[in-house]
């Protein structure tokens, strides 16, 4: 009983600790919201991960960014690259779509390498330096894709959308997969060099360790995951389209935020996946809110973009709850954002 | 063996260190000893691979060798630890003592047993009660501190440097500490110490480096020198402790008190501070660097709250939550660190005079650019800054001309009281005497100046009282006759009749 109570205390303690309380209060409405009977269903449970899983493997790319002191917000449009190589190189070079899948995650690998030279090695502030970003993907990404085209055969996105044993959804399968790789490389010495280098740059230097080579591994490290996240966004869409999922860039930042990740040194995988499950669960609920108030207010109907609305308030309210209770952390996050901007506060400090 | 020969660093003009040399063998604890700018700082950075000398060579056991970065250093067997902490305040205690020296599991993961078990072993020989897993940050600064030692020694050093790591710790955490040093000294490591306190010295080093302006002026056995003989190297003056802890009575005249503080306190720089001072004076603050002054200066500003204790301005309390608070009551601040406090480099040097005038003003007040330019170009003729035109941008001045430039803005304010941090830190001699003369003036004319400085010359030169600062309190005050070098030196060592006392009896004993 007492050990119960320590490893709470300890958890408590933990960066993760304010976005798992807001994930749980969340996934409680919406369970209550839904019905018990509906939200468990396996088709439910199904849809939740398939639909979410490139936001979510988005998020999860951020997270090493983030703890190493950096930034990438290209990385929304990323996953369109990774979509589109996959799609060409599969509709016009005739080859199989697994070897286009592994371009697209090449192509991912390649952006990431760009941006880590303008972040870490020419020193530009990560926020601008990753919004400029965007344009020059969308430009490439238009270069090899005109205009919104391709399919992928049937198998795969049956495959994609479909529940292994009848239980577990496949795409289910990407989480673990790259939560088994952080894991393990959290007990490596990588994963004590990334903190050391996110909290303080100089003070790892002193230590022996070359923080931009830490920042390059966290920077190739992203550019994976996002290459499973654009694999995921075209099993899921089944088609190709350039200019899609920028707006995955910012939210994913927003759910890293919300699940407790600081600007540097601060945080958690956890975090990352908590936060994330927070902005789903949140549309997820307001939507089935909605379809209550259908229900029980006969004549009721306004667009969608009503739900957005609620649903953004309510996010907008989570970021300001992480931010008023982390109390020491705000101090940091502020200064990480001027950071983010300015680029020479990393070098004064 | 560990020796440093023919050290040479300069930034730009400034020089740091001068032919400075150092050695240190197995089993020896050797004291680097110097006041303000001495260069020991430097010799300490050079060994830690952050500084890279222009000359000299760096032997370790008669071989040459070269230290470019912390990775260089470490793998030489060199650790060490510093003052301000090289810990990462986001990581967990075990995390920070074990970076870039993790025990190597199966598969190239971390050895988290053996981890816990090394960190364990090691909190209990420092007597350290803390969870491994604790995040640094959450922890007190004297806890902090004697992590900095213990993250050094883990890494079982041939050469352990140890740069002013006390400063922060209780007298029993001193004792802990030294009990560790004895161990590791015991087992052949080499020891460099660099402390400011006196009594420490004669309690546990064997020998002693003495620098003054960046060179070495003394290599000796601790048993052959004396307290006033090391005060001696260091400063080139024989301390005088007289008359020190005699209660000062100064004659005021009737004057008005301006500024009185109480008993100040501001964790954990600033510990006990009782300052006084009185309309149409020039008080000075003194003291080794980092003995609380600058945060002394900047509590009186509003920048940051006190923990404790009064302040009086104008008999009035003052409870300034900002510095816009202070200026408006007439209280004005130039700072040394021109370009992070006080310059805007790309406005011009008009709109720079003119910036302190502007902050006074409401906000939508309307302003024309003659207005601007005839203020500036009063202030530049009066106080012979010299420049091309007000036109032109600040950075475009030499650093002599920018800080009478910064001067001028807030004298062209006339404030009641002047408060100046280290103004006169790399300026040349004559702006400085320029400086000087701007600030007796005011003076005579019944403005309160109150200026720290790292440079006992100056002080002595232009303050009329002196307040020396010793580990966040005040050693000493010298006025009128009692304002000797001597004396202020003795005070600047924290040579009180209670340290002084103990120092004699470590040496003695």
């Amino acid at each position: 009983m007492i050990d119960i109570k320590q490893t709470f205390q300890r958890f408590r303690r933990t960066p993760a600790f304010v976005g798992f309380t807001l994930f749980m209060a969340v996934l409680i409405l919406n369970i209550i919201v839904q019905g018990p009977g509906q939200f468990f269903s396996t088709r439910s449970i199904n849809t939740l991960f398939s639909k979410n899983m490139p936001l979510l493997l988005t998020t999860m790319a951020m997270a090493p960014l983030l703890i190493s002191g950096v930034l990438d917000i290209s990385i929304g449009i990323q996953l369109a690259l990774v979509n589109v190589v996959s799609i060409m190189s599969y509709q016009e070079w005739g080859v199989s779509l697994y070897v286009g899948f592994l371009l697209g995650i090449l192509a991912s690998l390649a952006v990431s390498a760009l941006c880590w030279v303008l972040v870490s090695v020419l020193r530009l502030p990560g926020m601008l330096a990753s919004f400029s970003l965007i344009y020059i993907v969308q430009g490439i990404n238009v270069l090899i894709m005109d205009k919104p085209q391709g399919s992928i055969p049937r198998e795969f996105y049956k495959t994609y959308d479909s529940l292994i044993g009848g239980i577990v959804p496949f795409s289910a399968l990407f989480l673990i997969v790259v939560l088994g790789i952080w894991l393990y490389l959290m007990r490596t010495k990588f994963g004590r060099n990334i903190y050391a280098v996110g909290g303080n740059p100089r003070n790892a230097f002193a230590a022996g360790i070359n923080p931009a080579w830490v920042q390059f591994q966290a920077f190739m490290i992203k550019g994976t995951i996002t290459g499973l996240a654009g694999i995921c966004l075209t099993l899921m869409t089944a088609s190709g389209n350039p200019l899609q999922g920028e707006a995955y860039g910012l939210r994913a930042l927003s759910a890293c935020i919300i699940g407790g990740l600081g600007f540097g040194g601060w945080g958690s995988m956890g975090c990352a996946i908590f936060g994330a499950g927070f902005l789903v669960m949140i549309q997820n609920t307001v939507y089935y809110f909605f379809n209550l108030l259908y229900r029980l207010i006969p004549g009721f109907q306004v667009t969608s973009y009503w739900q957005n609305l609620v649903s953004d308030i309510i996010i907008f309210f989570g970021l300001l709850m992480t931010i008023v209770t982390a109390r020491e952390q705000r101090e940091a996050l502020k200064q990480g954002f001027v950071e983010q901007f300015t680029g020479g506060a990393r070098d004064a400090a | 063996m560990f020796a440093m020969r023919g050290i040479d660093k300069r930034y730009d003009a400034v020089i740091a260190c001068q032919d400075a040399a150092l050695q240190v063998e197995p089993g020896e604890i050797r004291a680097l000893l110097g006041s303000n700018g001495s260069g020991k700082s430097t010799m300490v950075k050079i060994l830690a691979g952050t500084v890279k000398p222009n000359d000299g060579q760096i032997l370790i056991d008669d071989e040459p060798v070269t230290i470019n970065s912390g990775r260089d250093s470490r793998q030489l067997g060199i650790a060490t630890a510093y003052q301000d902490l090289s810990l990462i305040p986001t990581m967990t205690v075990l995390d920070n003592i074990l970076l870039g020296n993790e025990p190597q599991g199966k598969w190239g993961m971390v050895d988290r047993q053996k981890s816990l078990d090394d960190v364990t072993a090691l909190l209990d020989k420092f007597h350290l009660d803390c969870d491994p897993d604790a995040y640094v940050q959450t922890l007190m600064p004297s806890v902090q501190s004697m992590i900095e030692v213990a993250k050094a020694v883990f890494l079982h050093p041939r050469l352990l440097l140890l740069d002013e790591v006390t400063a922060a710790l209780h007298s029993d955490e001193v004792e802990l500490v030294f009990n560790v040093l004895r161990e590791v000294k015991a087992q052949g490591t080499a020891v460099i110490y660099v402390t400011h306190r006196m009594s420490e010295i004669f309690e546990i080093c064997d020998t002693a480096t003495i620098m003054r302006s960046g060179r070495t002026v003394a290599h000796a056995r601790i048993d052959e020198l004396s307290l006033d003989d090391i005060v001696f190297h260091l400063t080139g003056q024989r301390p005088d402790t007289e008359t020190l802890h005699e209660v000062e009575t100064f004659e005021h005249d009737g004057r008005d008190l301006i500024l009185d503080v109480e008993h100040l306190q501001l964790y954990p720089k600033v510990r006990d501070v009782s300052f006084k001072a009185y309309k149409g004076e020039i008080v000075g603050i003194g003291g080794l660097e980092g003995q609380g002054q600058p945060e002394f200066i900047r509590t009186l500003l509003g920048v940051t709250q006190p923990d404790g204790g009064t302040i009086r301005y104008m008999d009035a309390p003052a409870d300034f939550r900002s510095p816009a608070d202070a200026v408006r009551q007439g209280i004005g601040f130039i700072s040394g660190e021109r370009n992070r406090e006080a310059m805007f480099p790309d406005r011009s040097v008009g709109e720079n005079i003119f910036a302190g005038d502007a902050a006074k003003g409401a906000l939508f007040t309307f302003l024309t650019a003659r207005t601007v330019r005839d203020f500036a170009q009063d202030a530049v003729d009066k106080y012979d800054i010299v420049v091309g035109s007000v036109d032109h941008p600040a950075s475009s001045l030499s650093g002599g001309n920018q800080q009478k430039l910064v001067v001028a803005r807030w004298i062209a304010m006339a404030p009641n009281l002047l408060l100046l941090d280290d103004p006169t830190k790399g300026v040349d001699i004559h702006s400085r005497r320029e400086i000087h003369k701007i600030l007796r003036q005011c003076a005579e004319d019944g403005m309160t100046v109150i200026l720290s400085s790292s440079e006992s010359e100056e002080l002595l030169d232009i303050a009329d009282r002196i307040y020396l600062f010793y580990e966040g309190r005040v050693s000493g005050m010298l006025s009128g006759a009692s304002k000797t070098p001597e004396r202020l030196v003795a005070a600047m060592m924290g040579m009180t009749r209670e340290n002084n006392g103990a120092a004699r009896e470590a040496q003695s004993a």
